[in-house]
């Protein structure tokens, strides 16, 4: 009997219901790639209770917002407060990317203690997305909470609580300016913010046991969705997800600014390019981020966080590109400027955008039940897709 | 009340959640006591959807508009990200008692967030000019409803009276790190920053 092919559409995340596909996959509660249903054109062949994907492609655009049209009428600081929302979980790694390459146009220059406290609620930021991702992956099979769930939980909650206590807010910080930062930490926050880093280190062997550790969890992850290294390159995916698959690129490391460049940055790398190696640069990066923050909290200098600013902020005439390690990959700004307060355009380079090509190589040759392990270990951020 | 909300301010009430104790002059002053910092601490666990979580000073809540300084100047309006501020005003002309002139006067006549467009960015918080506009901590505020999700999304546009019952909720600025400078406020003049 001949091969049956046959085309499906299948929606991410329980809402995805809504939005007319044949086949729903349930990451679990909260996953963040369920928020903002992408969907996925895939080709099936294969016995029908058994299908296997023949070809993916991913269907994206729904959530598109005109971000980058809707920068072109705002000044520099109205910019900031939309550019930490398109990835809602790196909001201030984005917040940074826009203000260095504002600070790069007009040759500012930003204060010390800005540049460390910038690096190190850059890593707290980092934490927080790879324990939003982690927590839905630390679920047994059937979707019931383990201790690890309670644990990546837990981590989020008190870094997310750091956060808000020096910016005022949970997921958009809102708290970078154009040449530093908007005010200074409140009294007692370094202690808190080391606390915080404590607690998160003492939860890892737990989310560790519930996910990488755990037999079920490594058989379920092992072997599927792999990326090869050179797919990640030719396709240009970036961060945990690239360096799952051997990519040794942390900008960080390779491009880095005066705060990183006295810290040692040690790129987490796997060869595999599995699922679970994925699952596994995730961790290995909470635990990196945690020991950065502390050396950050150690070697923050005093002085001021910011400058003084012109009545209104100008990127004098011509173009820059700025780069940053957002949590998922390379988040990059193409500022081109007429001279004038608001951009002439603001072009976004994102992390979820490059990544989430790599489904149409990884997913073929994976069967439809492994979908939810595929999916789930590979973090994306619909917002960052669509814009 | 032209009481501006953490500077000297003995007429100024703090949250619910913030005990009433000593000396409130906390505006960036490095030597303040310790006081309400005992809020944010980071090892309590996890709020339950139904318990109001204690919220630290910066919390941004809701915008909370003391209007005894606002001059009408227009600025926040102008400066909000997506034009979520609604004013309307009218001049008034005045003779004041000895004056050679009349004196002109803005007098305001609607000022209203809508709170279903607002992005809580604090845009407008950080340019007026007369620290009419301040963050309180609030969340469970008219239109969004019961934690049960009851009335969700009945009214989001916030008029002047309710806006300004909220000045009652703005808890003072918290102190600033000891590494950090002083805050602008308490700066020496001439060395303050422009806003």
């Amino acid at each position: 009997m001949a091969a049956v092919t046959r085309q499906e559409t299948v929606g991410v995340g329980a809402g995805a219901e809504h939005l007319g596909v044949d086949r729903v996959i349930d990451l679990g509660p909260l996953h963040p790639s369920a928020h903002g249903a992408y969907r996925l054109r895939l080709t099936l062949e294969g016995p029908a209770e058994a299908p296997v994907i023949a070809a993916a492609e991913p269907l994206v655009g729904h959530l598109h917002r005109g971000a980058e049209k809707l920068f072109e009428v705002r000044d520099y600081r109205q910019v900031l407060a939309l550019a930490n929302r398109h990835d809602w979980l790196a909001a201030f790694c984005n917040e940074v990317a826009v203000a260095t390459a504002v600070e790069r146009m007009t040759g500012m220059e930003v204060p010390p203690r800005a540049v460390w406290l910038r690096a190190l609620l850059c890593e707290l930021n980092r934490m927080l997305a790879h324990l939003v991702f982690l927590a839905p992956l630390t679920r047994a099979l059937v979707g019931e909470p383990t201790a690890g769930t309670t644990a990546a939980q837990r981590g989020r909650e008190v870094v997310q609580e750091v956060m808000e206590e020096a910016s005022g807010g949970r997921i958009h910080f809102m708290f970078s300016r154009i040449g530093g930062l908007r005010e200074d930490v409140p009294a007692g926050w370094t202690e808190r913010a080391t606390h915080a880093l404590s607690t998160v280190e003492s939860l890892l062997p737990v989310i560790r046991k519930s996910t990488v550790d755990d037999e079920g969890f490594r058989r379920r992850h092992r072997g599927v969705g792999v990326l090869g290294a050179d797919d990640a390159i030719t396709l240009g995916v970036t961060g945990p997800a690239a360096r799952a698959s051997g990519v040794d690129l942390d900008l960080r490391r390779d491009d880095p600014t005066p705060a990183y460049a006295e810290l040692d940055v040690r790129p987490v790398l796997r060869a595999e390019g599995d699922a679970l190696a994925r699952v596994q640069c995730l961790l290995g990066e909470v635990e990196q981020s945690v020991r950065l923050s502390r050396e950050c909290l150690r070697r923050l200098p005093s002085g001021p966080v910011n400058v003084r600013l012109p009545k209104s902020v100008k990127a004098p005439e011509g173009s820059v590109y700025t780069w940053t390690e957002a949590p998922l990959g390379i988040a990059g700004v193409h500022l081109s400027s007429r001279g004038e307060k608001t951009p002439w355009r603001l072009k976004l380079r994102t992390a979820s955008f490059n990544n989430v090509q790599a489904l149409a190589r990884l997913l073929p040759g994976t069967a439809v039940a492994d979908l939810p392990a595929v999916l789930g270990s590979f973090a994306l951020v619909v917002g960052d897709i669509d814009k | 009340m032209t009481n501006i909300a953490g500077r000297d301010d003995e007429g100024l009430r703090v949250a619910a959640n913030h005990p009433p104790e000593g000396p409130r002059d906390n505006t960036g002053d490095q030597h303040a006591t310790e006081d309400q910092r005992t809020v944010a601490s980071t090892e309590q666990g996890g709020n339950g959807p139904h318990e109001q979580p204690e919220l630290p000073p910066r919390s941004r809540g809701v915008i909370a508009l003391l209007e005894a300084n606002c001059t009408v100047c227009m600025l926040c309006a102008r400066e909000c990200p997506d034009w979520c501020i609604h004013i309307a005003s009218h001049t008034e002309t005045e003779q004041p008692p000895g004056a050679a002139r009349p004196r002109k006067r803005n007098v305001l006549d609607r000022f209203a967030i809508d709170y279903g467009h607002c992005l809580y960015c604090g845009i407008c918080i950080e340019v007026c000019p007369f620290d009419a506009l301040h963050w309180a901590p609030d969340f469970g505020y008219p239109g969004t409803g019961s934690p049960d999700g009851d009335g969700a999304v009945a009214e989001l546009v916030h008029e002047r009276d309710r806006l300004g019952q909220w000045v009652a909720d703005v808890p003072p600025p918290p102190p600033l790190d000891p590494a950090a400078e002083p805050a602008p406020e308490k700066a020496p003049r001439g060395l303050r920053p422009a806003r």
